[in-house]
């Protein structure tokens, strides 16, 4: 046993000389990791953090009509611009996508309101996403209603300007089921886009050691080195833990590496920060899990890979394919039904989930225990197989 | 010692068989020099000595003990060197015999003892702190074979170890080869160059289609082969006349300088130069017995040692 110390010893020796390991195991995630999580800010943001920008033009002169060009201007998530032309020049910038709407208040606005007709046009720029649209639209339509409901209720006959204002309070109370118990002080109601991008690319990038694991114990084996040791009477299973210790321990120090980076230099860049839930015993078990995957997964990719080119090809196609299925590129709740199932197949999936769970969902060390089953039992049918394969292959130099 | 009886072995899906009825017996403290063509199964044989291929029960025997019994006790008392550069590039000479060292089980000071003693032999201690990628062709041998003597092996297989190096590496590796069995090491060794052979081995086995053609002491080997010729290179092409001259007397062939001369004694040789120098052929060179090895190879497997 001590004898394995020489060989990790050896290993981290080989991996710290290997720059492009390096840069692949820890430069790599941490480069995505903060280009994913402020790209995709907006996509997790709260409803105040959207911002939609839009131009106006106001076709009518009448007061309910001002009241809706107010009532537009008090939304926390929308921005008026500047709209310094007509309709034709609005409408060429919107089409231009320097603002994300056009609307247009049609003329006779009160009377179009209470006959029911069409008071409002709305122009969407190419660029603008749909969900936008729709927040957008259900916004004016809420708006609309407000001012007919206002309209209806003072009577036809009175005068837009005696109008009283229809005050609506406040009716729903809204929270995220994340941050139930948490007695850390910190807001952690919302999930936020470092929640997400910080454990999937972390997971991403701890598959990623099969390249240079796999490199090295195929290179031991073309250059006859795992043949002489094989002769110094070593068995071929603890040449495979002399690889397994190490890269386990790199992937561990992968974790912490990528966890302390969501949870301060993403803060300092401007964006949220990482919360790691309250159950730091889930927190390991599942890291461990995720880790014995990826490196079981690494020794069997060297032991079907003739060449270190065939095996970086084969793991760098198989773990881009695990991540988008797994959802690491595009997050598993906007893939549709069948894609969320398909997804299940991924092993970067069962730890997503299991770290989504303990940095989302609060979850406690058993509730992570089907996905890190699923983890230990891919790493064990991977072991089992490369060891198969290498009873039946013996220690050739292919 | 090392007993070999019937020894056969077949690799799963071959149809012909890598070694056949092998009976083979290596001295201790001797240099056995292992030559075959390509192909011949000179590895195999070391493959199986080394325990790299599993070996048949009651067929190979060291010291008394059978190596299928897998006798741990063995490992510690054998090393392979193989042909291939078995170490790791990337890491300097010092890091590559301290890992093997350390992953053989030496303890630290016995380790660095140890390190010291192979580096003297392998002529590495200038080059300890050196990335073994940046070392010459030479010295990678040289490594490779140090790696092999931390263990301090009784029994050092060696396949190939002088391969493709230049002339000074080689005979540096000779020397240290020859320093490593005069301490008590029996040494099997393959190679393809007859000279070095003949230079450093005290026995002989020849394998072609992993059958057993020849074993026995060089200097026995050579007695009975056919040494019933010498050769000369002449300093110059000799004239028609001195030619004919020469024919009347002896019996020979030409090839441009050389002439292979048939004798039947050492008596015959003096004879034979002293003709040569009668007709003022001034002899460059004399060849006797350095290649008899070589022909005595070709007459049994019938090919080149070097294809």
């Amino acid at each position: 046993m001590l004898r394995l110390r020489y060989f990790v010893y050896k290993e981290l020796l080989l991996l710290g000389r290997d720059l492009h390991g390096l840069l692949l195991l820890f430069v790599m995630p941490a480069v995505f990791i903060l280009i994913m999580t402020f790209a995709l800010q907006d996509q997790y943001a709260n409803d105040r953090q959207v911002k939609i920008d839009y131009l106006l033009l106001n076709q009518d002169d009448g007061v309910l009509s001002q009241q809706l060009v107010q009532h537009l201007g008090r939304g926390d998530n929308l921005r008026r611009l500047p709209s310094p032309g007509d309709e034709e020049q609005l409408r060429v910038m919107t089409a231009a996508d320097e603002s994300q709407f056009l609307v247009i208040i049609n003329a006779d606005f009160a009377k179009n309101l209470a006959d029911g007709e069409l008071v409002l046009h709305l122009d969407i720029a190419p660029g603008t996403r749909p969900v936008l649209v729709s927040l957008l639209k259900a916004q004016l339509k809420n708006l609309l209603g407000k001012l007919y409901l206002q309209q209806q209720l003072s009577g036809a006959s009175t005068p837009e300007s005696v109008m009283p204002e229809l005050e609506m309070p406040e009716m729903i109370a809204s929270r995220f089921l994340n941050g139930e118990n948490d007695d850390s002080g910190v807001d952690r109601s919302k999930p936020s886009s470092v929640q997400q991008n910080v454990p999937g690319w972390l997971l991403f990038s701890m598959f990623f050691i099969a390249i240079p694991l796999s490199n090295t114990l195929i290179s031991e084996r073309q250059q006859g080195t795992l043949q002489r040791l094989h002769t110094m009477g070593f068995p071929y299973y603890t040449i495979l833990f002399g690889k397994l210790i190490p890269y386990f321990f790199i992937n561990i120090l992968q974790v912490v590496v990528m966890l302390l980076i969501g949870m301060y230099l993403v803060p300092m860049l401007g964006g949220g920060r990482l919360m790691l839930g309250n159950s730091l015993p889930g927190l390991a078990v599942v890291a461990v899990s995720a880790s014995l995957a990826a490196v079981s997964y690494s020794i069997f990719v060297a032991q079907i890979a003739k060449t270190t080119e065939q095996a970086t090809i084969l793991a760098g196609v198989c773990n881009i394919i695990m991540a988008a299925v797994g959802g690491i590129m595009v997050p598993r709740f906007i893939m549709p039904p069948a894609m969320q199932t398909l997804s299940e197949l991924s092993p970067m999936a069962w730890g997503l989930d299991g770290f989504l769970d303990i940095f989302l969902r609060n979850a406690k060390l058993v509730d992570v225990l089907a996905e890190c089953g699923a983890l230990l039992s891919f790493s064990f049918v991977l072991l089992l197989l490369s060891i198969t394969l290498f009873t039946r292959s013996g220690l050739r130099n292919n | 010692m090392i007993k070999i009886k019937q020894l056969q072995f077949r690799y799963k899906g071959a149809e012909q068989a890598a070694l056949q009825n092998i009976d083979l017996v290596v001295p201790a403290n001797s240099i056995l020099g292992l030559l075959g063509p390509n192909g011949a199964g000179k590895t195999t044989l070391l493959s199986i000595l080394s325990g790299l291929l599993p070996c048949p029960a009651n067929t190979v025997f060291v010291d008394g003990c059978d190596i299928a019994s897998r006798n741990t006790s063995l490992r510690p008392r054998l090393s392979l060197v193989p042909q291939d550069y078995a170490f790791y590039q990337q890491l300097t000479v010092l890091e590559n015999l301290a890992f093997f060292a350390g992953a053989q089980g030496l303890n630290k000071v016995t380790g660095n003892e140890r390190i010291d003693e192979v580096s003297e032999i392998a002529g590495l201690q200038d080059r300890l702190e050196v990335s073994a990628q940046s070392l010459s062709g030479g010295l990678k041998r040289r490594l490779n074979l140090a790696i092999g003597l931390l263990n301090k092996p009784q029994l050092l297989l060696l396949d190939e170890p002088t391969v493709g190096i230049d002339p000074h590496s080689r005979h540096f590796i000779l020397e240290a080869i020859k320093r490593i069995n005069a301490q008590g090491t029996t040494i099997i060794y393959t190679s393809h160059y007859m000279e070095e052979v003949e230079a450093l081995c005290d026995e002989i086995a020849i394998v072609d289609h992993g059958k057993l053609m020849l074993q026995g002491s060089l200097q026995t080997l050579l007695q009975t082969g056919k040494r019933q010729s010498f050769a000369v290179d002449l300093c110059e092409l000799p004239a028609a006349e001195s030619i004919t001259l020469l024919q009347q007397s002896l019996t020979f062939r030409r090839d441009l300088l050389r002439l292979t001369i048939s004798v039947n004694s050492t008596r015959d040789i003096i004879a034979a130069l002293q003709k040569l120098e009668a007709l003022e052929l001034d002899v460059g060179r004399i060849h006797y017995g350095a290649n008899n090895l070589e022909e005595l190879f070709l007459d049994l497997t019938q090919r080149s040692l070097r294809d």
